[in-house]
């Protein structure tokens, strides 16, 4: 049992890094918190459902499809939000309710669009039944999810630390004015993070009818929260520490699940005040201006 | 002397006049019903179809010049008055507030399920409201003390699993079934279900034992786990209660985990069976013991349409699906044809003359969701009975459904163990 839970909280953890990576990016980058997170991992739930509906395509070729047109509608969505937002006094803070608010938004226009019912793509379009890790038996899905996240966090290194907007990100991340200073092009470096981000939610929602059972308009806002928590336990700003985030916040769920089952959906508010009473720069303790 | 009897005269004719004005009650120009909706958010797929079955009587009634309602001796236009909870509890609150302290509507219909329903009834009690509630079923609100609450559309929830337990009781040792595992959401709905399960399995004494018995949130979509440690508990049957979304999640991680129980109990596979086979998938409702309601059961209705009526109805005035037919559409559709019988029937638009008439159908009252019985005393549901069926596998991609207790009502031979 022990060893199980163990084993389970680590591949649904790893999902979890994936579903929190771009909300990191988006955060330490530009510096918005984007609560309109999990709603656009609900329209790439979404897309992939009807991709497979209407044309049969394979979750594993919707991720890419995804990943792409979200990070291609994102651009012009950051250009209409956020350098208006850039220009306040509190941007953080406004960023905040401006996302709340299209958040709000996008659930009502998903719910006219889709409906109310909840909906899934069947298993077989994994085309693998349960999986055997050290002599037990766990659900493709999550060891799908947990692969797409591992290259996932390796394409966000990889683009952090081995290409020039990478380390031009970096730059904005460890000091805004300073990346101005220099010369630069800080909006264009922030609206490729925030399409990134965007594009890595709507990819991880690709993988939600698989690891939720199913997907519906109403399910964005839990997710951003669960997101934030494994962002804000990992360390805000800090890819890595989103992947030790989502370890710690998978492990601790089925640890929750498996022994105080009935109080398992208090685990994300409750590990959100742990951590800001005990150690509110994450578990990494890197402040998110030093990437 | 003459005037004196004049104006004795024009006073006892006054006063009959004034007596007479009194007497005639005045007519509406039409009745106010209120309710709520949630459009988004977690009840949803469960309050949608409730409203759009109530919609559907609301327009049929219209069609016809109103609703009769015998205090006044016509029929009477419907205002159907609802708004958006967005199935959010403090919303709905001040909503069900509105509803009667702004719009004063004269009757007041809750939104689906036991959570939305709760915010409900201390409202409508301390207005003195009767609560039409459609289907929240929680058997907390039902008691003695509270006559300002009538549930229409379903058993209450000690009812509704009745025939569960029932089945593990009295086929439970014929088919060798001795470990039990219960495993039920945290709400109103299913937490009273599992209760009386429960109770009834020790009280039994046919020896079977609940091995495992645990409540998850209500919001848990992840059960691999959960399902890990059931199987760790060895159980000849598991019993697995919640709402659409957790036996959607609950029977595509146990398919996916590939684990396999003898005989597995869940609740909504038989009342969305479409839905779920496009969710779960076919296989993996293969061998499910689950509800039969009114939406399969084809009950034969005495009053309003019968099941192929109003699902014909139902397609004709909500073409596209959006909103799926189901057991809530029943649901919503017989709550209107309950009020339809009880305005016919009360002798005032008294909030508890109007409860003592949907009362007085207690027995009487045959529609498509079965017979219709209410317990004066509390106005908990305790008609419209769940058989319990089973899944099973037809052709090469197809189901079928069975019922398979009560005996009575059974039409074919159950399969245990699950293969």
């Amino acid at each position: 049992m022990l060893g199980y839970t163990i084993l389970a909280g680590l591949l649904f953890g790893l999902y979890f890094s994936l579903v929190g990576l771009g909300l990191n990016l988006v955060f330490g980058v530009v510096r918005i918190v984007n609560l309109a997170h999990g709603d656009f991992l609900m329209l790439g739930a979404f897309s992939a459902y009807w991709l497979f509906s209407l044309f049969a395509v394979s979750p594993f070729i919707s991720v890419v499809l995804v990943f792409v047109g979200f990070s291609i509608i994102a651009w012009p969505l950051y250009y209409l939000l956020v350098p208006r937002l850039m220009a306040t006094k509190d941007p953080e803070m406004l960023s905040l309710i401006l996302f709340f608010g299209f958040s709000q938004v996008i659930e009502a226009l998903a719910t006219i669009a889709f409906g109310t019912s909840d909906r899934s793509i069947p298993g077989r379009a994994l085309h693998m039944g349960p999986c055997r890790l050290f002599g037990q038996n766990y659900p493709a899905s999550w060891i799908v999810g947990a692969v797409v996240s591992a290259a996932a966090v390796l394409f966000i290194y990889l683009y952090l630390y081995h290409t020039t907007k990478g380390y031009l990100s970096r730059a904005v991340m460890a000091h805004r004015e300073e990346a101005v200073a220099s010369g630069i092009n800080v909006n264009r470096v922030c609206a490729i993070a925030f399409s990134i981000g965007v594009g890595l939610a709507a990819a991880a929602g690709v993988f939600a009818p698989f690891i939720f059972g199913s997907i519906n308009p109403a399910m964005g806002v839990n997710i951003t929260i669960t997101s934030l928590t494994v962002i804000v336990v990992g360390s805000l700003g800090n890819p890595l520490g989103t992947v030790l985030g989502g370890l710690t916040y998978g492990i601790s769920l089925m640890f929750m699940q498996t022994y105080f089952s009935s109080w398992a959906n208090l685990l994300a508010y409750v590990m959100l005040i742990l951590i800001l009473l005990i150690r509110p720069s994450g578990l990494l303790g890197r402040s998110v201006r030093y990437a | 002397m003459a005037m004196r009897k004049i104006f004795f005269i024009f006073f006892v004719a006054s006063l009959v006049a004034v007596a007479c004005r009194a007497g005639a009650t005045e007519v509406p120009k039409q009745i106010k019903i209120g309710t709520l909706y949630a459009s988004s958010g977690t009840f949803a797929p469960l309050s949608m179809p409730v409203h759009y079955g109530l919609k559907l009587w609301v327009d049929r009634m219209n069609a016809e010049g109103g609703v009769y309602i015998k205090a006044y001796g016509k029929r009477i236009p419907i205002k159907l008055i609802s708004y958006d909870d967005q199935s959010n509890t403090a919303t709905a609150a001040s909503l069900y507030d509105q509803l009667i302290t702004q719009d004063k509507v004269n009757i007041l219909i809750a939104d689906a399920g036991s959570v939305l329903t709760s915010v409900a009834l201390p409202i409508a009690r301390e207005h003195k409201m009767l609560l039409i509630d459609p289907i929240g079923i929680g058997a907390p609100f039902f008691t003695p003390d509270s006559p300002y609450i009538v549930l229409i559309g379903g058993p209450v929830s000690t009812i509704w699993c009745k025939n569960i337990h029932e089945f593990i009781t009295d086929e439970g040792p014929k088919l060798g079934i001795k470990r039990v595992a219960i495993l039920y959401s945290t709400n109103d709905f299913t937490g009273t279900q599992a209760n009386t399960i429960r109770k009834a399995i020790e009280k039994s004494r046919t020896g079977i034992k609940v091995v495992y018995d645990q409540g998850v949130p209500t919001s848990t979509t992840s059960y691999t786990v959960i399902i890990n440690g059931i199987k760790a508990a060895k159980p000849d049957a598991v019993i697995e209660l919640g709402y659409p979304i957790n036996d959607i999640s609950f029977l595509r991680n146990l398919r996916e985990s590939g684990v396999k129980f003898k005989w597995l109990f869940t609740s909504y596979p038989g009342m969305e069976t479409e839905h779920f086979e496009k969710t779960v998938g076919v296989k993996g409702l293969y061998y499910v013991y689950t509800d039969m309601p009114a939406s399969i059961m084809n009950y034969k209705a005495a009053f309003g349409m019968s099941l192929p009526e109003f699902h014909a109805a139902w397609n004709k005035q909500y073409p596209g699906g959006k909103v799926g037919f189901d057991f809530n559409s029943v649901v919503g559709y017989t709550t209107g044809l309950v009020l339809e019988k009880a305005l016919g029937s009360a002798a005032s638009m008294d909030q508890l003359a109007l409860r003592q008439a949907i009362v007085g159908l207690s027995g009487k009252l045959k529609t498509l969701d079965g017979t219709f019985a209410v317990d004066p005393k509390t106005g908990a549901q305790i008609g419209e009975t769940m058989p319990i069926g089973q899944i099973l596998p037809s052709g090469k991609d197809g189901i079928k459904l069975i019922v398979v207790y009560p005996k009575q009502l059974a039409t074919g031979k159950l399969v245990y163990p699950a293969p």
